[in-house]
């Protein structure tokens, strides 16, 4: 199973890996989005899989999968949250300001 | 005492520095004046000790912890060039009270002046090599601050932005000669090093230090190819060239080069690298020097030509040959010193350097022109006994004819330097005429002169008078400082004493043909200048080492231009790629090397269909992403993805995450709802295959790296987790059943304190973003 | 309890921020408040470090659990150093702020921006735990987000939105990375990583996971060839923002390689450091070609940061006691002069009311202190004895040299020299030759001041080094045997 999932978790990341190349901006935010999940998804396949029990404490059950990656990806998802909507709103702004959503017409030159 | 005759000029610039500008009566020169002449008292009066043998010395701590201490030490050498450089130092300081007028700005110039003068003092009596090298880029700053003197000239900032780049380019490849050095000899003490040279000697870096430490000299000293800083140079004030750039700072690749010369003198490369650069040097100056038109370019070409020939004779190292290289440099100092403030008297009086305006100055003029006879004479060797030119000259003839290398390419390279140190020398002899007479001589052209000349004040000719007597001095009575001066330095730099009585009469002999096949020669070509001159501007300009260096800075701007924007185009795309693949290829390889790779089916959760349905539709959506070109259809496998994660999450056994997951792709799905209304439409992309190609390698080789190092990762769980810690004391310590939460609220409180943090900055971020839009650039 | 200490560096500006942004209306109470917290703050790390320094170590156990359970935060000598730089950066940055601060940019919680980037970057430097780093870099990141775009420009926009990306990239490969070292050895606190790694002597896939990591951090720290998001990115927003992030933000990358690279992952010496030589070394090359390349007074300075992080990459590549001084040597340094140049450089931009070094000239005459500043932060960046830049140069070139690196010493010998030639230009074509327009607006005295603290500063650690020295050594000392490290940590 942990196979099955690192490879999923990699084909995620290929997509988002795919959208992060393309020129615009708005497909880019979209990548960024599908990395976080292939990263999350990475992250819970390390601790091992189905192994016991939630990591709920109840009488007499010894075996519970592990708790550790989970609080990581807790923060984690959080955090990616908050980059994120940032991203999007900067996106939105850039667009605004530029007047374009295309990554190659935002490139700029040195005598600004 | 050697720590306070360096401080002196140091504090002295800070004092003039900050008093000067207050006291605008007196030339600052005045205040200036005392500094190098006490030192030179002070210096002389150390002459006895010398001469008993004995060598005075002094450290102090500087940064102890790193070997790099102030040790200073005085001996023969050091001397020398110290006495230069307060001697000669006292005289430039008292020619430029009258040459540069109060309005110049006076306490820059004398604020670079000492700084130069402390450095240059530092430089030639530092034991310790960094010490040197300190005090060494020091004088190259100072220089460069005395050669942008007049700032707002394009032709000042060019001079002194080369001679910065060409001597900091030997100063650090001498800094990397030094540390090796330093390595080999375990030891950052020159004398030390001179003790443990037979440990340089048999490293496999002594060719690599000689020519590091070469770089640096030949450099400094304006050996070629890298002299063409020092024409350029002149753009300094005169009594700055007359100084920095024919007296002393010149002379520092001289003296590195006379101080290691225990450790490298003897072998046949040096030998063949130091005289053989010498010998171009000496040749290329002297010919160029009869080409210039400016004063001051005829004896930047003469400094270049003369600093060659003392270079070749401290390659020969034999005794003869090495006090005749210090003798010379005593010599030079005296009659370029004077040649120089005669040309800044010319120049003073006339309003021009350009020796095709000038002529005929004799009559308005005598006592410079009397003087520029006497320092011209002696430069050109003119076999007469009042010149001390002409007996290091000859003394240089001498040894080139008494050269120890017989066999190999040095034998051969040997045979020829006679030949060659007679052409330099006639030519040498060309231009010393072509200077003097071109000026003095011939029809005054009075209409092209910007004001009717006139002899100079008796203050401007103090210096020049005093340097000609000593021409006049020390060719009537060399031995005057042969026992006190040039012994002892001779011995600095051979080890060893050897007792040359200098007499100006030696009887009919091999240097004596030689001197007067100069004169014969030279006196034809002087007189036929003008017919053969023209020749010269048959030889392309661009094999004129200025040229190179124009084109290597040039070239280096232009390459780094093009460079640069040729990959930082400002392209995301390109950027990420280039990251990528630099990702890919470093972990693969290094995966590869390390045999990292490695799959265990032992340790597995068993497949079960939910997940595998669950994850092949999460699959399936994320690719399909990439073609989408509805917002809404968009939105909607993405939404597939992060629901399906949640999903996982929940077969996984996480419920607090599929809980948390739910929310958050709940929210994230509104924000993209929200701003895609306001963003422009999906396009199709409209790259081309090949692109396509690309993007797709490179993100299918990125998702397939990052799988075989989760595969390989968990394959090979090397250590029990510390999560068995967390699931005995959650209750126990933490109080809570929800392991998760124990862990997010009290083992890993700290991540959750600042994950509030960045939650809080992006709403910050996203707050200000918004609430200020439309107010366009608000930049100060 | 006196390890409590500690967490202040982090707290103070976590809470000053915090509570200044329901200040952001009133300029003058936040100007003054921002005082009071940097000399706090720098008084902090002056009394910690004194505290390392003379009695060992200081290890905070958050919320009372011990490592490798809890998040540590580890104030070692090589931390303390960091944090006492940091807050010297930290009160330079509020002088310079009184003239440069607009009322716009407080409304734009600027300060509260500034704070937490300082809490960001301070944790990064005293935590002992990986994951709780990849918390701080976001927490760092994420302030530094919020600071590139105060002005709204729609450069800003443009530049700021590359430099998310490629972080954000690197953010997530991060947190991956930590997962996949998190199952080879079951933990995430540096020092049992350290120990753990050495157990099984980094084999297997650990190195390629070290090889992550450090792209990770070299695209943090703008290693070649990684770091395409910096120079543009550095110059958009205003000056005291490029200093911040020119001073602070690459070393973050540096510092964590330097504490990863030294603690874990030293057990493939001849594959993993001789392959950081090859990348410092390119790094030299091609940032100094860089900085060559514009005619950008700010983006000269901005290229002039990627030789300087090879510089100090070319010390951990090396890997012995004397190299390793000399890059803590230099990041010290470097953070000093970058900031003040980035400082010089915003100032002359106003002056000059241009960037373009073609249309300056002449400005010696109207801004002599600032043109003599300039000069000097020049010699000094360029590793011009007895200034502080040469130090650490001396150390990482002879480290380099004494290791056989030549190739990389040659490389770095002659960056020195093309550094110095890409900031002489700025001297001699913005503040030599004729005055070719008059200047758009006075010389900030604030500025100026700031700047001269940070070079008086790089000239003391140069002619003082044997004040400095004894302390850096120390610190590479005990990098160069982690088992100090990890003994201290993970005492029973």
């Amino acid at each position: 199973m942990e196979i099955l999932m690192s490879i999923l978790a990699g084909t995620l990341f290929a997509a988002g890996v795919y959208l992060i190349l393309q020129k615009q901006l708005l497909k880019i935010v979209l990548g960024t989005a599908l990395l976080s999940h292939g990263a999350h998804l990475f992250i819970l396949t390390m601790g091992k899989l189905n192994r016991g029990k939630p990591p709920i404490l109840i009488e007499g059950v010894k075996n519970y999968t592990d708790p550790l990656p989970q609080a990581l990806i807790l923060t984690s998802i959080v955090i990616s949250f908050g980059v994120t909507s940032f991203l999007l709103v900067l996106a939105y702004r850039t667009y605004q300001s530029n007047k374009t959503d295309m990554m190659d017409q935002l490139r700029g030159t040195d005598d600004e | 005492m050697l720590h306070i005759y360096i401080l002196l000029p140091f504090l002295a610039a800070l004092l003039i520095g900050l008093a000067a500008k207050k006291v605008d009566r007196i030339h600052t020169g005045w205040f200036v004046l005392p500094v190098p002449a006490v030192l030179f008292i002070l210096f002389i009066s150390k002459l006895p000790i010398l001469a008993e043998g004995k060598i005075v010395q002094s450290i102090a701590n500087w940064i102890p912890s790193l070997d790099i201490q102030l040790s200073f030490y005085l001996d023969g050498l050091s001397m020398l060039f110290s006495l230069l450089i307060t001697g000669i130092g006292s005289l430039v300081v008292l020619y430029s009270i009258f040459y540069l007028s109060k309005k110049e700005q006076l306490v820059h110039f004398y604020v670079y002046l000492l700084l130069f003068m402390g450095s240059m003092l530092g430089v030639v009596l530092s034991d310790n090599v960094f010490v040197l090298y300190t005090f060494w880029e020091f004088t190259s700053i100072s220089s460069f601050l005395l050669i942008g003197f007049w700032f707002y000239r394009e032709r000042s900032t060019y001079g002194a932005q080369k001679s910065m780049l060409v001597t900091v380019f030997g100063g650090l490849a001498m800094l990397g000669a030094l540390i090796l050095l330093s390595i080999t000899a375990e030891t950052n003490s020159i004398r030390e090093m001179i003790a443990n040279r037979s440990d340089i000697m048999e490293s496999d870096l002594f060719i690599p230090i000689l020519l590091l430490l070469l770089i640096g000299a030949f450099t400094k000293s304006a050996q070629f190819p890298f002299h063409s800083w020092l024409p350029d140079a002149m753009e300094a004030p005169t009594p700055v060239s007359a100084y920095l750039h024919s007296a002393t700072m010149v002379k520092a690749g001289i003296y590195l080069v006379a101080r290691f010369s225990l450790i490298f003198s003897g072998t046949d490369v040096f030998f063949i690298i130091v005289s053989g650069v010498g010998l171009i040097t000496l040749c290329l100056g002297s010919i160029l020097a009869s080409r210039q038109t400016d004063l001051k370019g005829i004896l930047a070409y003469s400094t270049i030509s003369q600093l060659g020939m003392i270079m070749t004779m401290l390659g020969f190292g034999t005794g003869i040959a090495t006090l005749a290289a210090i003798f010379h440099i005593f010599n030079h100092a005296t009659f370029k010193g004077s040649l120089f403030m005669i040309a800044g008297i010319v120049d003073h009086e006339t309003g021009t350097r350009d020796i095709r305006r000038l002529g005929g100055l004799y009559t308005f003029m005598p006592i410079s022109a009397t003087l520029a006879f006497f320092g011209a004479f002696s430069m050109a060797g003119i076999p007469l006994p009042i010149f001390n030119g002409f007996l290091s000259k000859e003394m240089f003839f001498d040894s080139s004819l008494k050269l120890e290398q017989t066999s190999g390419f040095a034998g051969t390279f040997a045979e020829w330097i006679p030949l060659l140190a007679v052409i330099g020398s006639i030519f040498t002899f060309v231009y010393s005429m072509y200077l003097v007479f071109g000026t003095f001589t011939g029809k005054a052209k009075l209409d092209q002169l910007e004001k009717k000349p006139h002899e100079a004040p008796i203050g401007m000719l103090i210096s020049p008078i005093i340097l000609i007597g000593f021409v006049v001095l020390i060719g009537l009575l060399p031995n005057l400082i042969n026992e006190s001066i040039l012994a002892p330095a001779v011995v600095s730099v051979t080890g060893d004493y050897a007792q040359i009585h200098l007499k100006f009469w030696h009887g009919l002999n091999g240097p004596l043909y030689m001197s007067l096949i100069v004169v014969a020669i030279g006196t034809i070509l002087a007189l036929t200048l003008k017919r053969w001159q023209p020749i010269y501007n048959r030889v392309p300009g661009k094999f004129s080492t200025d040229r190179i260096y124009q084109s290597i800075v040039n070239g280096l701007l232009s390459f780094s231009s093009k460079f640069t924007k040729f990959y930082m185009t400002g392209s995301l795309r390109l950027y990420t790629s280039i990251i990528l693949v630099f990702l890919v290829l470093a972990t693969s390889i290094f995966i590869y090397v390390t045999d990292g790779f490695k799959i265990a089916f032992d340790d597995l959760a068993p497949v079960t269909w939910p997940e595998v349905l669950v994850g092949f539709v999460m699959a399936v959506a994320a690719i399909a992403t990439i073609w989408m070109t509805q917002r809404i259809a968009a939105i909607i496998v993405i939404g597939v993805v992060g629901y399906g994660l949640s999903l996982l999450f929940v077969f996984f056994r996480a419920p607090d995450l599929a809980l948390t997951q739910l929310i958050v792709e709940t929210i994230t799905v509104a924000l993209f709802l929200l701003c895609f209304a306001h963003l422009p439409k999906l396009k199709k992309s409209d790259k081309k295959p090949s692109e396509k190609l690309v993007d797709f390698v490179i993100a299918a080789s990125t998702g397939a790296l990052l799988t075989i190092v989760a595969i390989s990762a968990h394959s090979s769980k090397f250590f029990e987790s510390i999560s068995k810690y967390f699931v005995d004391n959650s209750y126990k310590l933490g109080g809570g059943d929800n392991i998760v939460n124990v862990i997010l609220v009290d083992f890993r409180g700290l991540d959750t304190l600042f994950e509030i943090a960045v939650l809080g900055l992006a709403a910050l971020g996203i707050y200000a973003m918004i609430k200020y839009r439309d107010k366009g650039d608000m930049n100060p | 309890m006196m390890s409590n200490i500690v967490f202040l560096p982090i707290f103070i500006p976590l809470f000053f921020g915090a509570l200044l942004v329901f200040f952001n209306k009133k300029q003058k109470i936040t100007v003054n408040l921002s005082f009071l917290v940097v000399l706090l703050s720098f008084g902090v790390s002056i009394y910690l470090s004194y505290h390392v320094f003379s009695n060992g170590p200081l290890i905070l156990e958050t919320g009372g659990w011990k490592a490798p359970y809890g998040i540590i935060l580890v104030a070692d000598k090589l931390s303390v150093i960091m944090i006492l730089a940091v807050n010297v950066i930290a009160f330079t940055a509020a002088i310079f702020a009184i003239s440069s601060v607009t009322e716009k940019m407080v409304e734009h919680y600027f300060y509260p921006l500034f704070f937490l980037l300082i809490a960001g970057v301070s944790g990064a430097f005293l935590t002992g735990d990986l994951f709780n780093l990849f918390v701080f870099f976001e927490v760092l990141l994420m302030a530094s987000y919020g600071l590139i775009i105060i002005g709204g420009s729609k450069h800003q926009f443009r530049e700021s939105v590359k430099y998310i990306l490629l972080n954000l990239f690197s953010s997530i490969l991060f947190v991956t990375t930590v997962a996949f070292l998190y199952s080879v050895t079951g933990t995430v606190n540096m020092a049992q990583l350290g120990e753990r790694v050495a157990q099984v002597e980094q084999q297997g896939i650990l190195t390629g996971i070290g090889i992550l990591l450090f792209i990770v951090f070299a695209t943090k720290g703008a290693l070649f060839p990684l770091y395409f998001w910096l120079p543009k990115s550095y110059i958009v927003p205003s000056p005291i923002v490029s200093a911040l992030f020119g001073a602070l933000l690459t070393k973050v990358g540096v510092y964590s390689m330097l504490r990863v690279f030294t603690l874990i992952f030293s057990h493939k010496l001849e594959l993993t450091h001789t392959f950081f030589i090859w990348v410092a070394t390119i790094t030299m090359i091609i940032g100094v070609i860089g900085a060559l390349s514009t005619s950008n007074v700010k983006l000269i300075i901005a290229y002039n940061i990627m030789p300087a992080i090879g510089f100090m990459l070319l010390g951990i590549g090396t890997f012995s006691e004397e190299s390793l001084a000399g890059t803590i040597y230099y990041l010290i340094h470097d953070m000093a002069i970058k900031a003040a140049l980035f400082f010089i450089a915003g100032l002359l931009v106003w002056h000059a009311g241009t960037s373009n070094l073609k249309k300056m000239g002449g400005y010696i005459k109207t801004a002599p202190i600032m043109g003599w500043m300039f000069f000097i932060a020049s010699l000094i960046l360029a590793g011009i004895p007895p200034f502080s830049g040469f130090i650490g140069k001396y150390l990482l070139l002879r480290g380099a040299m004494d290791e056989g690196h030549y190739v990389a010493a040659g490389i770095g010998l002659l960056s020195s020299l093309l550094i110095l030639f890409s900031v002489i230009r700025i001297f001699i074509g913005a503040f030599w030759g004729e005055l070719k327009e008059e200047p758009k607006q006075p010389v900030r005295t604030s500025g100026l001041a700031a700047s001269a603290v940070l070079i008086a500063i790089s000239i003391l650690l140069g002619v003082g080094a044997e004040w400095f020295y004894p302390y850096v050594q120390a610190a590479a000392d005990s990098l160069i045997d982690p088992q100090i490290y990890i003994d201290y940590v993970l005492k029973e």
